[in-house]
């Protein structure tokens, strides 16, 4: 018997009525992980600790929606006593002595961490190619990327294994993996949830979330993760509140921005005229949906070159092969270590990354390039609010195309940037960003829909989500449902 | 031919990231590197903008924690997650290089 392929309303009644038990669900996903192994969704699996955590459950009374239920989680988010790798083979063997807030959370919900999910090296690429433990698989054709960086947790979702997984988005990483593999992601709000355990790329950008197979679930797992944290400083101290509040509400009278940046040329036809029959339907039941100019958009990628990159060369500093992690062999003085250590530890597009970002950090560089990006990153947010003053929400596609070969050349190191542009201003402006799938292109692979609403309104973004999830009503198993 | 970074200039930058590089990744990181420099360079066409910076974005004033004592990670596992310890110690190879004298 399955039950992960049900909702979780259905599932909870059955662990509180006794029918089945959490052990049954753990062992349903690892079974599921098993025959999806082609899919290199993980890193590491937490099989023992998953199973005995299950039948101490047993014991306790099913007192939460999210009790019993098994979730994997990125591989950038530690985890107490196991193995925490980055995608790195500098953290190939790092296992944490504590568990990032966000991972306390989860475990305070009695949720089972069925393991660490395959991700970009330091969850720096947009392909999850760049990971140590070679590239996940996308479930849709195994010939294709999951996207990235969080192409595991979008791997794994979208196959069903699971019902939920935790990714991370710095530019655009969980709204462009969950856009390539038809789920549901969501980057909230900037300091909504506590950074404290998620091991640093750019600190100013990066934030965790939810990625499901539905809006609903995604709201759920939000509601548990939220939340003011004293070891974050940045984390944001909000009322409590229901992300399902509005599911299901009807949208006349929404008031909806299409910014005409996120329907330029170097969007695929394909993906703009799933997203323009989206925008009609919306339009049929109410909604006002306008196209509109929002400056400063056409230069959110090279601010992100720049905060991004210079953040990041500070950010991984820490790794200097020391403390923790890969140190490399046969060294003859302190210099040495940090030299050998970090140029043997870390690949290709990390190091590219982190002395590009040294680079723009070092000495006047900073002035020129750093601070200009922030000063133009405030203009940025100002054109945002400005929007969000006349409009409920934003929307356009989440990637410029469909989720490519495999194979496809690793050469350009604008590539990944170029994969991200239209995910990446959320980041800048701390804006709440979520993919909800709208269809698929001419050979079956998802194309996505990107919303992104103002800060801490990820309810009314759920409200839109789950409008066009319920209207469109597409089949998102790959495969077919089972 | 394809616009690069000096030798010297590469040599530099990893010398900063404290990366040490094959001679293999030279060559290819002066192409690289010469293609993102250039990117990040178009920022000085940008006009219009205010003095004003975003230097990351949460709207809650900073709210510094009290200063008391908390909970602290065990030194032991501290220790014990360093690739090279011994006792209470973490060990690294010599810190004051030869050239430098003694």
């Amino acid at each position: 018997m399955k039950y992960l392929n049900k909702g979780i309303d259905e599932i909870h009644e059955l662990l509180k009525s006794k029918k089945i038990k959490p052990i049954d669900l753990v062992e349903e996903a690892f079974e599921n992980i098993e025959n999806n192994k082609e899919l290199n969704a993980y890193i590491t699996l937490n099989k023992e600790e998953a199973i005995k955590t299950a039948k101490e459950l047993e014991d306790k009374e099913v007192d939460n929606i999210l009790f019993g239920l098994p979730i994997a989680v990125k591989d950038n988010i530690c985890t107490n006593g196991l193995r925490t790798t980055c995608g790195s083979h500098i953290l190939e063997n790092f296992v944490p002595i504590y568990d990032a807030t966000i991972v306390e959370k989860i475990k305070e919900k009695n949720m089972i961490i069925i393991g660490k999910t395959n991700m970009d090296e330091f969850a720096m690429g947009s392909s999850s190619r760049t990971s140590y433990f070679g590239a996940p698989k996308n479930p849709w054709n195994t010939n294709k990327i999951t996207g990235g960086s969080s192409g595991g947790s979008a791997a794994t979702v979208s196959a069903r294994d699971v019902l939920f997984a935790i990714g991370s988005d710095t530019g655009g990483s969980i709204r462009q993996p969950a856009s390539y593999t038809g789920i549901v992601g969501m980057k909230p709000t900037y300091g909504r949830i506590s950074r404290y355990g998620l091991i640093a790329f750019a600190s100013s950008l990066d934030q965790m979330g939810p990625m499901t197979k539905n809006v609903y679930e995604n709201a759920v797992l939000l509601n548990a993760i939220v939340g003011k944290d004293p070891r974050d400083l940045t984390s944001a101290n909000r009322e409590e509140e229901d992300f399902t509040r509005f599911i299901g509400k009807e949208i006349k009278g929404m008031k909806i921005a299409v910014p005409n940046f996120l329907m330029g040329d170097v969007v695929s036809e394909e993906v703009k005229n799933k997203i323009k029959e989206t925008i009609e339907l919306l339009k049929k039941n109410g909604a006002v949906v306008d196209f509109i100019d929002v400056k400063y958009l056409d230069q959110a990628m090279i601010l992100y070159q720049i905060i991004a990159m210079g953040e990041a060369s500070s950010n991984l500093a820490r790794f200097d092969g020391i403390r923790y992690g890969f140190q490399a062999e046969n060294v003859k003085n302190i210099e040495d270590v940090y030299l050998e250590t970090r140029g043997q530890g870390f690949g290709e597009e990390v190091k590219r990354r982190i002395m590009v970002g040294s680079y723009l950090l070092s000495g006047e560089n900073a002035k020129i390039y750093y601070n200009k990006a922030l000063s133009i990153r405030d203009d940025m947010r100002k054109e945002f609010n400005k929007v969000f003053e006349n409009y409920d929400l934003i929307i356009g596609p989440t990637s410029v195309s469909t989720a490519y070969d495999l194979t496809d050349p690793m050469d350009d190191p604008r590539k990944s940037f170029m994969d991200d542009v239209l995910v990446i201003p959320a980041n800048m402006a701390g804006l709440p960003g979520m993919n909800i799938p709208v269809g698929f292109d001419k050979d079956h692979m998802p194309i996505g829909m990107q919303i992104i609403g103002n800060s801490f309104e990820e309810a009314k973004m759920y409200q839109l989500g789950s409008f066009i999830e319920k209207e469109l009503n597409l089949d998102l198993t790959p495969g077919g449902e089972k | 031919m394809e616009e690069k970074l000096t030798r010297e200039e590469l040599l530099h930058v990893a010398n900063l990231a404290r990366i040490k590089l094959t001679e293999e990744e030279i060559e290819k990181y002066r192409v690289q590197l010469r293609k993102l420099l250039d990117d990040v360079e178009k920022i000085n066409e940008v006009k219009g903008y205010d003095d004003d910076i975003l230097i990351a974005c949460w709207d809650n004033n900073t709210e510094l924690r009290p200063d008391t004592e908390g909970e602290m990670l065990d030194p032991k596992q501290v220790i014990e997650n360093a690739p090279h310890h011994a006792g209470n110690y973490i060990e690294v190879p010599v810190v004051i290089g030869e050239s430098e004298g003694a």
